[in-house]
Order: structure tokens, then C-alpha cells, then sequence
């Protein structure tokens, strides 16, 4: 599914992914640790094709594609889905014209017929239910005034209408007490398929309490430091990330 | 040394003062005495004016002098076929077929074929042609003519007062409040090059209220110089809600001033879309003489071009307890520019004032420009004032979050600007013209508008 080889990036002229190789397999979840500074968000961005992200050399592949070739729109039409850890809040879109605007969007780039409004509305209460996500909240402007667990939710809820082959999904953890963990992990492993990938990005073991990874990857000064199973980061919360080095930027 | 004090005038000045020494005796109500001496006053006030220029303040962004190079007024309308289809052509297809009361006026008159008079008169307004009723104004227009917040060192509005040709006169008499909106459409024709001159007045007495939308399209290119002015007078515990469309042809010259005056315990909300002509200047002055009361003067330019478009206002706080707010957003592509200039006076006594506003623009091009110049003149002291402006281009990180999302760029870029002009619209209260606006925004973007 996805093959990054040597992945070096800047911001801002600073060099912060170093070489970092990274395979993860189809229907596989990986996680990826780190401590602060060691290029997860980073390397979040760049899968999706933010622009201010400088890929200077190696290759990322995705389903046989060269995923760096695409632009952040044709990303995410090929099936890369982020969510982000801080999701944009943009008064004067209503959430609800937002999702169907993107729905459709990618439908009509996939080659499949766009939803009429009803169908739409039906699917959006269904996925939107199983996130306990209250339709009235759609109908309020994209993100603003949501609490930080409404708008991780909210994500969630974009990831499951979009249907994407890879998710990556960047500290959804952050911010959320532990019911509002609990429920986006849920709405997560709701979209655990065969088919389906999912690179878990998080600074705290607890998310993967609920979402138990495949393998778990530490990130370290840009680069894959170490790689393992499950009890990776069980030993991780208890030694912390003191061997890896806390860097001083994110 | 004494020199002679002799005033220079450009040709297009001379010609607008000789246009009325040749047009006076054809002008509507040259034979009523009370009309004449409006116009008589109004064209020596303009001719020690001129035409306004860049040297005086409220004008600095403006040059009206350097832009009018000749005058061609139009007394008498050609006689323009207009139908539905014509009509959409110029106003598009949102605002055109907006559910109201329609009075149509093409090149200035008032066109009884295609308004509605008698369905308005049924819901109990007096309307007349203005052309009309100036050959013998009743005494309820005789005491508002010319006397709605009337602003002396303006001259675009004393050549409209020479010069006006037609219009619709409005009364609401006491307690009357309309079903659906006025809508006030004004078109000019094509292939001539025309000034035309046009005046509307409307009176809301005790406690009426209505929506009164006031378009202006082109029916071609035709070298359009518009100079319009709608005197509102809202009386106590009335209500005017005053909107405006503006898409007139790429060559027009747009001049619109509204004048309005609110007694105590009324409301006066206006609002302004502009997405026409070459240069267009929106005067917009509210007084308050009544305590009570409250005005939300708010609008969106959507430029592209050279188009130029400046807004000016100036809300006037005489008495205590009134409440004013002013939003306007400004979307500028290519090389067009957005002006505005807001003024709150508080006069002294006004006490309990609450006053603010807030003009914000987004810049979709390096040479776009917006120059905003908000001005406070304050002179009591138990007063809330404040204002606001900035200027900034797409946020690229709203933008990627959309992009993300498997939005194309052209259709996530669309979707801000209508997210940013769409606040401004939330100054709208009437929910069909607030979606006609935002339709009217989609079809400037060249994107269909999103069905509910």
C-alpha cells in the first residue's frame, strides 16, 4: 500500500525527515511514536501534500504510484486521507455543504455519479450516528464553536464518507479525556477493513489501547529508529522517549 | 494686486450646468413652483461645488472630476423593449426572478406594463411615478423631498436634485407592513450614451415596515453614467429593511446615494451588493433623530478588472440610546479596487451611543488594492465605539484542508470566498435574499450555487 524510501523533507529551509523508510502493507495499522520534534506531524503533511513541506530526495510510493507527483487534491481522489490534528475551523461553510461538496468531489474524480441530497443525507446520519455525532452540529459552521473531541469526531466522520485506502491520522488523541478517546477509536476500527491501511500517529501509548496497531514504529531525529509489535509501545510508556532524544521543534 | 476670482471648470462641469439651462423647462414639475426652487437651489449648490475631486477629503480616492469627461442627459426614455428574459440577462437569474412587487424603470420611467402598482397599492402603499407626481407633489412628498438627511457640500446629490428625471415615489402609510418585498428595478437601455439622473423616495410613517430591494442591470454597453438617490424617511417604531444589487455594464458610471432619517424606536437596515460597472461610489448617511433606534449598514463588493468601487458612509448619532453597525467585505481580483470610507459622528448629548463597524477585504491578486478609511468623531463621553479593518489574501491552510478533502483548487478557492462574503450577507434578514445574494455571489465565482 504504501513504500516511503529515504524520505528527506524541509520546513522552512530546516531539515526535519532525514532518511526515513517506511512499508506499510494492505490492511495493516501502523503506529507511528516519537518524541516531540522527531518529524511525525511532518511526515503527516507531507503524505498529504502540504504545500510549505520541501520533499529534497526519496520516494514514497502508494499503490504503485509516485504519491509525490500528486497534488493535495489528487491525493486525497487516489484514497490519502488525513486527519488532522488541528482540523481548520471555516465560518460561513456550513459542515454539512462542506461534507457533501468533498463527497461528491471525489466520487465525480473516481468516475462515480454524485450523490443526490437525499441519499447523501441518509448515508451522513448513518456514519454520523456511529460517531455520536449530532446532526444538528452539522449544520453549524465547518468547525467553529466545536469542542476539540466534536471536531476529532468530525474528522472521523469525513474519513468514514470519504472511503479512503490510507488513513493517516495525525494525534487524534490530543486533547480528548478518555471517553472521547474511546469513541473515536471506535469510529476508527469501524473502518478497519482487508483493503484498508492506517498510519496512527501519536506522542502517548493510551490511543493504542483501543486501537491495537499492527507493528509500532519510533520516529527519532527524522528517521525510523526503531520497529516492533504491539508491546513496543507498552515498553515505551514505561521507559519513555528519553533514549530517542527529546528534539526541540515539532 | 488684485486678481479675479474666476472658478475653472472642465468641460464635462460646464456642460452638466448647461444642461440644465437648456433641459429646466422640460424637466418633470418645471411648472410647479416647489419644484422648481429645489432645483434652482441645487444647480447653484453644484455649480459653486463642481464636480467632486481628489484634493477634497471624502473624494481622495475617488476623482469624479478626472473621470467624467462629458455629460449626455436623458430626459425622455427611448422606449427599450424589456421582457423576463431581457431582464435576467441583466440582472442574472437569482435577483431577477426574486417574488416581490416589481416596479421596473427603464431609462428612468417607470414602466406600468411591467410593475406591479396595483398589487402594492392593494397591500396598502401609495406608489407613484415621481415624473408624475412632481408636476403636483401631495404634501407628504413635499415634506420629504429634498429633506431626508439632506447634505449640503454634495454634489452629486444636488445634480440629482437639478436634474432627476423619475422614480417611484413609496408610502407606507401608518401601521402598514407589506407581505413580500418592493423590488425597485432599474435598467437602462442600449447604444446610447446616457446620463441618467433618477430619484426614489420613501416614507415608512408610524410603525410600517417593509423590504424594499432596489437592483440596477444594464440591458448593454452603452456608456451608463447613473447618478441615483433614495431618500428614506422611517418614522417611529418603523422598520425599512434597504437593499441594493448593483451589476450594471462594464463601462458604466455608477453614483448612488441613499439619504436616511430615523425617528425613535425604528429600525433601518441597509445592505449593498455590488459586482458592476467601471466605477461605482455608494454614499450611504443615516441619521438618528429619534432615541431608540438602530441601523446596520453593511455590504460586499466583488470586483474583478479595473473595476473600481468606493463606499462611503457616514452615520449620524443625534440623540442617545441609538445603536449603529457597519460590516462590509470586499472581494478584489486583477487589478480593481475597493474603497471604504466609514464615519461615525456622535454629536454631544448622544450619550449611550453604541457604534461599530468593521470593513474587511480579500485580496485574490498582488495588484488588487483596498484602502479603508474609518474615521470616529466623538463628542460625548458615555459612549461604545469601535471599528476594524483588514486586508489578506486566502488562508493556504483552509485552502489545503479543502484540497485534502478531494476539493479541486479552483472549487476550494470559490468555496472560501463565498464563506467570506457570505458573512456579510448574514446582514440580510430576509432569508430568500440573503440565498438570492449568495447565488448572485456563486454566479460572479462562475461556480452553480449549492442547493440545500
Amino acid at each position: 500500500m504504501l513504500e516511503i524510501k529515504n524520505l528527506h523533507a524541509n520546513v522552512d529551509g530546516r531539515e526535519i525527515l532525514k532518511g526515513l523508510d517506511l512499508t506499510v502493507p494492505t490492511g495493516e495499522v501502523h503506529a507511528i511514536m516519537g518524541p516531540n520534534g522527531s518529524g511525525k506531524s511532518t511526515l503527516a503533511n507531507v503524505l498529504a501534500g502540504k504545500e510549505d513541506y520541501e520533499v529534497t530526495e526519496g520516494s514514497v510510493t502508494f499503490k504503485g504510484e509516485d504519491l509525490l507527483a500528486m497534488d493535495a487534491t489528487e491525493r486525497a481522489v487516489a484514497g490519502v486521507f488525513l486527519a488532522f490534528q488541528y482540523p481548520m475551523e471555516i465560518p460561513g461553510v456550513a459542515t454539512m455543504t462542506f461534507l457533501r461538496s468533498a463527497v461528491n468531489a471525489v466520487r465525480k474524480a473516481r468516475g462515480e455519479e454524485e450523490l443526490s441530497t437525499p441519499d447523501f443525507l441518509r448515508v451522513v446520519k448513518e456514519k454520523a450516528k456511529g460517531l455520536k455525532i449530532d446532526v444538528d452540529m452539522l449544520r453549524r459552521p465547518l468547525n467553529v464553536g466545536f469542542s476539540g473531541g466534536e471536531k476529532k469526531r468530525n474528522e472521523i466522520l469525513q474519513m468514514a464518507l470519504l472511503e479512503p485506502s490510507l488513513c493517516v491520522l495525525d494525534e487524534t488523541d490530543s486533547g480528548l479525556d478518555i471517553d472521547a478517546v474511546r469513541i473515536v477509536a471506535d469510529g476508527v476500527n469501524a473502518l478497519r477493513s482487508p483493503e484498508r491501511s492506517m498510519l496512527v500517529i501519536t506522542h502517548y501509548q493510551r490511543l493504542l489501547n483501543y486501537i491495537v496497531p499492527d507493528r509500532v514504529h519510533v520516529l527519532s531525529a527524522g528517521r525510523v529508529a526503531r520497529s516492533g509489535g504491539p508491546e513496543l509501545a507498552l515498553e515505551l510508556e514505561k521507559s519513555g522517549y528519553a533514549e530517542y532524544g527529546e528534539a526541540s521543534a515539532a | 494686486m488684485d486678481l479675479p476670482v474666476q472658478q475653472f471648470r472642465t468641460k464635462a462641469e460646464q456642460e452638466l450646468l448647461d444642461l440644465y439651462t437648456k433641459a429646466a423647462n422640460a424637466l418633470p414639475g418645471a411648472n410647479n413652483p416647489f419644484v422648481a426652487a429645489l432645483r434652482d437651489k441645487a444647480i447653484k449648490t453644484y455649480g459653486s461645488l463642481g464636480l467632486p475631486h481628489r484634493r477634497i477629503e471624502a473624494w481622495k480616492y475617488t476623482d469624479l472630476r478626472a473621470r467624467i469627461d462629458e455629460a449626455h442627459l436623458l430626459i425622455a426614455s427611448l422606449g427599450a423593449a424589456v421582457d423576463d428574459a431581457a431582464l435576467e440577462t441583466a440582472l442574472g437569474k437569482s435577483i431577477s426572478a426574486f417574488p416581490a412587487y416589481r416596479l421596473v424603470l427603464v431609462e428612468g420611467e417607470l414602466r406600468v406594463d411591467l410593475s406591479d402598482m396595483a398589487g402594492l397599492r392593494e397591500a396598502g402603499a401609495e406608489v407613484m411615478s415621481l415624473a408624475h407626481v412632481l408636476e403636483m407633489p401631495p404634501e407628504w412628498l413635499k415634506a420629504t423631498l429634498g429633506q431626508v438627511n439632506p447634505r449640503e457640500d454634495d454634489a452629486v446629490l444636488a445634480l440629482n436634485t437639478a436634474l432627476m428625471t423619475g422614480g417611484v415615489a413609496l408610502r407606507l402609510p401608518e401601521g402598514v407592513t407589506l407581505d413580500k418585498p418592493v423590488h425597485l428595478i432599474h435598467l437602462d437601455g442600449t447604444g446610447v450614451p446616457a446620463t441618467m439622473v433618477t430619484r426614489n423616495v420613501i416614507v415608512a410613517e408610524e410603525g410600517a415596515s417593509a423590504t424594499v430591494l432596489e437592483s440596477y442591470g444594464s440591458l448593454g454597453l452603452s456608456g451608463l453614467q447613473r447618478n441615483t438617490v433614495t431618500e428614506v424617511k422611517v418614522g417611529d417604531k418603523a422598520a425599512i429593511q434597504h437593499v441594493k444589487f448593483q451589476r450594471e455594464a462594464a463601462d458604466a458610471l455608477h453614483l448612488g446615494v441613499w439619504l436616511a432619517n430615523l425617528g425613535a424606536d425604528a429600525r433601518y437596515n441597509a445592505f449593498q451588493l455590488s459586482t458592476g460597472a467601471s466605477l461605482a461610489r455608494n454614499q450611504l448617511y443615516v441619521r438618528f433623530d429619534g432615541e431608540g433606534s438602530a441601523t446596520d449598514v453593511s455590504g460586499a463588493i466583488l470586483l474583478r478588472g479595473k473595476q473600481h468601487c468606493d463606499t462611503t458612509l457616514i452615520v449620524e448619532h443625534r440623540v442617545p440610546a441609538c445603536e449603529s453597525r457597519e460590516l462590509f467585505k470586499a472581494v478584489l481580483d486583477n487589478e480593481a479596487r475597493g474603497i471604504f470610507q466609514g464615519k461615525i459622528i456622535v454629536s454631544p448629548g448622544a450619550q449611550k451611543t453604541d457604534g461599530k463597524q468593521m470593513a474587511q477585504a480579500l485580496l485574490l491578486s498582488e495588484t488588487a488594492e483596498f484602502d479603508s478609511k474609518p474615521e470616529l468623531e466623538i463628542f460625548a463621553d458615555d459612549v461604545v465605539c469601535g471599528h476594524g479593518a483588514t486586508s489578506g489574501q486566502i488562508d493556504e491552510d483552509l485552502l489545503f484542508y479543502l484540497e485534502s478533502r478531494g476539493l479541486p483548487e479552483e472549487q476550494a478557492r470559490a468555496l472560501l470566498i463565498q464563506a467570506f462574503v457570505g458573512e456579510a450577507f448574514e446582514q440580510v434578514e430576509d432569508e430568500a435574499l440573503r440565498e438570492a445574494f449568495s447565488a448572485a455571489a456563486a454566479e460572479w465565482l462562475g461556480v452553480s450555487a449549492e442547493e440545500e
